[in-house]
C-alpha cells in the first residue's frame, strides 16, 4: 500500500467540518477502513468516495447512523444484483 | 429546460408553510437522492429539479417573486424596475418597454451539478451560479461521481488495448487491460464533475460489459470449450487439431479416452488481469461421436469387433 493514498482521517475531519465521532462510527459500521500507521488513522483514498457519500446523506437528508448502515447493506446489494443482472443477460444472448 | 411549477414539484399546496415545503423537500429527497439511486439519470435530475424548488421557495423573497410572477418570470427584475420607473416619474401607464438588461443576483457557488441542469427560471431569476447553494453550503467537497459502462466483445480482452470513450462530451482515452472481467469497474481519478469551492475532481467509475462472442466459456482466467473425436481416434489414439483462443493447436489423445474426460492445456487460457504474460489454462472435453451412418464394410467390421466381445 502507498503512503500517498492515506489520508489521515484528523485532516478529512477538518477539510469536510465533521466530527471524529462520525468518521469512527463510519468505521465501526464497517462502511470505511481506517489504517493505523505509527499510531495516527489513515483512510484509504479508495475509500473516500464511500465516507463523502454517507456524510452527503447525513448532512442533506438527516440520517443517522443506524440509517447510513442499512443503506450501505441496501446499496451493496442493488450493486450485486446489478452486476448478476448483467452477468444473467449475457449469458442468455448466448442462446438467442 | 422548461418552466417548472415548483409547488407541483415538491407536491404541495401554494398556501403551504415553510414546514410543510421542508417536510415536502425531505420525502422528496430521500426518494430521489443520487447516492440512492446509484446509476439513475432520471433520479438524479428529478433530485436536482427539487433542490432547486426546495431552494426557491423556502426563501420568503424568492417565494414572493415566484408567487407573483409565475410563468413570466423572465421579466420578473424588469418588470420591477418598470413599476418603480413609473413611481418615479408620477406613475404613467402603459407597462415596461424593452431594453431588458442584466441578471438577478449571482453567488459564487458552483455546484456538483451539470451546467444545463437547472431550470432557465432558475438561471434567469436568481442567477446561472446560485445552485446547489443549499445542499453543500460551506467547505469544499470533491465533485460528483460519474459512472459509466463500456460493452466489450470477450475477443476486444484478450489483449491490453487503448479506447477512447466519451464522457458528457468529452474524450477520455483509456488503456483497458487484458483479461477484464465482465461486471468489473475501475475507477479513473479526477474525469468526473468539478469540485466545489476549490474541491478536488470527482472520479469516473467504469464498468465492463462483456460479451462473449466465442466458442469459449471463461471463468475468470480459464476457458473451457468442448472437442468432437471419433469413436477410433477415442479407442485407439491419435492426434487432433484443437481451437485455442489464439489459433490451432495439435493435440495427442491417449488411447482409451473416454466421453466426457477433461484434458488441460496449460497456459492457454485466457489473460490474468494485470499479470502479463500470464494467462490461465484452457480444459477441453471431449465428446465421442459414435457413428451413426455405417456403410456396409463399416457394420462388417463392427460386427467383427461385437464378436470378439467389445
Amino acid at each position: 500500500m502507498r503512503n500517498e493514498d492515506l489520508i489521515p482521517a484528523e485532516e478529512i475531519c477538518v477539510r469536510y467540518k465533521v466530527e471524529r465521532q462520525f468518521v469512527s462510527s463510519l468505521y465501526e459500521s464497517g462502511i470505511i477502513e481506517i489504517i493505523t500507521v505509527s499510531e495516527t488513522e489513515y483512510i484509504h483514498c479508495d475509500h473516500l468516495a464511500a465516507f463523502e457519500k454517507m456524510m452527503r446523506l447525513h448532512r442533506e437528508l438527516n440520517i443517522n447512523l443506524e440509517g447510513l448502515e442499512a443503506i450501505d447493506h441496501l446499496l451493496k446489494k442493488i450493486n450485486k444484483l446489478q452486476k448478476d443482472n448483467v452477468q444473467l443477460k449475457n449469458r442468455l444472448g448466448l442462446y438467442e | 429546460m422548461e418552466f417548472i411549477d415548483y409547488y407541483k414539484l415538491l407536491e404541495i399546496d401554494r398556501s403551504a408553510s415553510k414546514a410543510d415545503i421542508k417536510k415536502a423537500y425531505r420525502k422528496l429527497a430521500r426518494k430521489y437522492h443520487p447516492d440512492l439511486n446509484p446509476n439513475d439519470k432520471e433520479a438524479q435530475t428529478k433530485f436536482q429539479q427539487i433542490n432547486e424548488a426546495h431552494e426557491v421557495l423556502s426563501d420568503p423573497e424568492k417565494r414572493k417573486k415566484y408567487d407573483e410572477y409565475g410563468k413570466d418570470w423572465k421579466h420578473a427584475d424588469q418588470f420591477e424596475e418598470a413599476k418603480k420607473q413609473q413611481a418615479a416619474s408620477g406613475g404613467f401607464g402603459g407597462g415596461y418597454g424593452g431594453g431588458f438588461g442584466g441578471r438577478g443576483q449571482s453567488s459564487s457557488y458552483s455546484g456538483n451539478f451539470d451546467d444545463d441542469t437547472f431550470s432557465d427560471f432558475f438561471e434567469q431569476m436568481f442567477g446561472g451560479r446560485a445552485r446547489a447553494e443549499g445542499a453543500h453550503r460551506g467547505g469544499q467537497f470533491k465533485g460528483q461521481d460519474f459512472n459509466a459502462e463500456l460493452q466489450l466483445k470477450l475477443s476486444d480482452i484478450y489483449e491490453s488495448r487503448k479506447n477512447t470513450i466519451t464522457v458528457n462530451g468529452k474524450n477520455i482515452r483509456l488503456t483497458i487491460p487484458a483479461g477484464v472481467e465482465n461486471g468489473q469497474t475501475i475507477k479513473i481519478k479526477g474525469h468526473g464533475g468539478p469540485g466545489m469551492q476549490g474541491g478536488p475532481k470527482g472520479d469516473l467509475y467504469i464498468t465492463f460489459n462483456i460479451l462473449n462472442d466465442t466458442a469459449f466459456r471463461r471463468e475468470k482466467e480459464n476457458l473451457y470449450s468442448t472437442e468432437d473425436i471419433n469413436l477410433s481416434t477415442a479407442a485407439l489414439g491419435g492426434e487432433i487439431e484443437v481451437n485455442t483462443f489464439n489459433g490451432k493447436v495439435k493435440l495427442k489423445v491417449k488411447p482409451g479416452t473416454q466421453n466426457d474426460s477433461k484434458v488441460k492445456l496449460k497456459g492457454k487460457g485466457f489473460p490474468k488481469y494485470k499479470k502479463e504474460g500470464q494467462y490461465g489454462d484452457l480444459y477441453i472435453t471431449y465428446k465421442v461421436k459414435v457413428p451413426e451412418d455405417l456403410n456396409e464394410k463399416q457394420k462388417e467390421l463392427f460386427q467383427e469387433l461385437k464378436n470378439t466381445g467389445i
